[in-house]
């Protein structure tokens, strides 16, 4: 037997291997969308059986239940209509006192509704593949939410898809503000995550904390990667250690990625 | 090399990522995800030429992670280690029986993440690991054992459908063509 291939072929996998180990960001993220898209074709036909089995569906509704259904629906819609006009005269006026007092304008934000194309394949990361990418306007750091809740940010994207890192993963840590209290930390994994997906830690903390179990998170706004405000759980608990500087407390995230089919991404 | 196989092979490693992916159900209910590479890297180099694992274990990789937040080919040291063991000492490892085949598929289902996690400290990565990892390892043990026991017919299935089988023995020559695995059953 030659050991002549064994050689070459071991090489080439040490060579390579090192390549990868070595390679910029930039570089690694541009060669994952360049082996990311031989999972097109798969997507694509995810993406038209997705669509004709809710086509088969919605065919399969009765007429009568369709006629209710959007009998409600436009009731409903001239509600929401009123309070759009009411909030658009509020954020007019926002907008005037603003220009007043020199502040910069504030973002506007235009929700997308993505739906869930994939989850990461190891155990050991949180991220999700969406079907929203490049193409649709989306960018590194999009926030990505879900029935009110943030779930985290788009970590990388690739034309018609992008990966989205959820609230828990070590990537994703974000700051984050008490409503009670106003202090502020940043939300990152702790170690029930794995097994909770809506367990976190708030950490940074100051020692003299006055939060409690009970109390409410949202998105801080610092960093202006994410909109100030939006609802990212609750606390469970705070730890104390006398002698610390900081302390952190345990989170219960207000969404449960792992049982979402549908996100709503925040264009800007 | 076996170019058919090979590509037949790569296309399940495409598919079969792709499906542990998109299948949500293993996640909601056992909460692990289903790694099917080493069951298949497992079961390739017990038949397949060393180009051939070379070549699954740098486009698995590869493509694994464009769907991960892992490290560009992560696996590809891993599932290639795997491979060139099995491969060098796949006439000394008994795969014929049930029991033994989904023995091997476990095997390297524990090692792989193992030596994945390994690699990813060495690179100074944080990834989320705890005490509930212990129950996914072990998940994961017995997916990749049962997966070894699927992927060990699919891929003799193909072996015979894709490439060209070799023809009876001449007419002039007294050579007996003896099938390997016949001794081992």
């Amino acid at each position: 037997m030659s050991n002549r291939p064994y050689l070459i072929a071991t090489v080439a996998v040490a060579l390579l291997a090192l390549i990868c180990f070595t390679l910029s960001p930039e570089g690694s993220a541009q060669a994952k969308r360049v082996f990311g898209s031989f999972y097109t074709p798969l997507f694509s036909a995810q993406k038209t059986a997705q669509t004709t089995s809710d086509y088969l569906a919605n065919q399969a509704i009765p007429h009568k239940t369709l006629l209710k259904e959007n009998t409600e629906l436009k009731r409903q819609n001239e509600i929401l209509e009123l309070k759009l006009r009411e909030l658009s005269n509020l954020s007019r006026e926002n907008r005037i006192l603003r220009q007043q007092l020199k502040m910069q304008p504030k973002l506007e934000w235009n929700p997308r509704l993505s739906r869930i194309v994939g989850r990461d394949p190891s155990n050991w990361w949180r991220s999700i593949q969406i079907d929203l990418g490049s193409s649709d306007g989306v960018t590194i750091d999009t926030p990505v939410m879900a029935n009110g809740g943030l779930i985290g940010r788009v970590q990388e994207t690739y034309l018609h898809r992008s990966r989205v890192a959820l609230l828990g993963d070590p990537i994703c840590r974000i700051s984050a503000t008490i409503a009670e209290t106003k202090e502020s930390g940043i939300l990152s994994s702790s170690g029930g995550t794995i097994f909770d997906p809506t367990l976190a830690e708030l950490l940074y903390l100051p020692a003299n904390t006055k939060a409690r179990a009970g109390d409410k998170i949202y998105t801080s706004g610092f960093g202006e990667v994410f909109p100030r405000g939006i609802h990212i759980g609750k606390i469970l608990a705070v730890e104390t250690t006398s002698g610390e500087l900081t302390t952190k407390a345990s989170v219960k995230l207000a969404i449960n990625p792992s049982l979402l089919n549908e996100v709503w991404v925040l264009m800007p | 090399m076996k170019a058919f196989l090979t590509l037949t092979i790569l296309l399940v490693a495409l598919i079969t990522t792709y499906a542990a992916s998109v299948w949500n159900l293993p996640k909601q209910t056992l909460g692990t995800q289903l790694d099917p590479l080493p069951a298949l890297m497992l079961v390739v180099a017990l038949r397949a030429p060393i180009a051939t694992i070379a070549l699954l274990a740098i486009f698995a990789s590869l493509t694994q992670s464009a769907l991960s937040s892992n490290p560009l080919g992560l696996s590809l040291l891993p599932l290639y280690a795997l491979g060139f063991t099995v491969h060098i000492n796949s006439h000394n490892l008994s795969h014929y029986r049930t029991g033994s085949r989904f023995a091997l598929g476990a095997a390297a289902g524990a090692i792989i993440p193992l030596m994945s996690l390994a690699l990813l400290f060495l690179i100074n990565k944080e990834p989320l690991i705890g005490w509930f990892s212990l129950w996914q390892w072990a998940a994961g043990i017995l997916s990749s054992g049962l997966m070894a026991l699927i992927f060990s017919p699919l891929i003799g299935w193909l072996d015979k459908s894709v490439e060209e089988q070799p023809l009876a023995a001449p007419f002039d020559t007294t050579t007996r063509i003896i099938r390997y695995h016949r001794f081992h059953e």
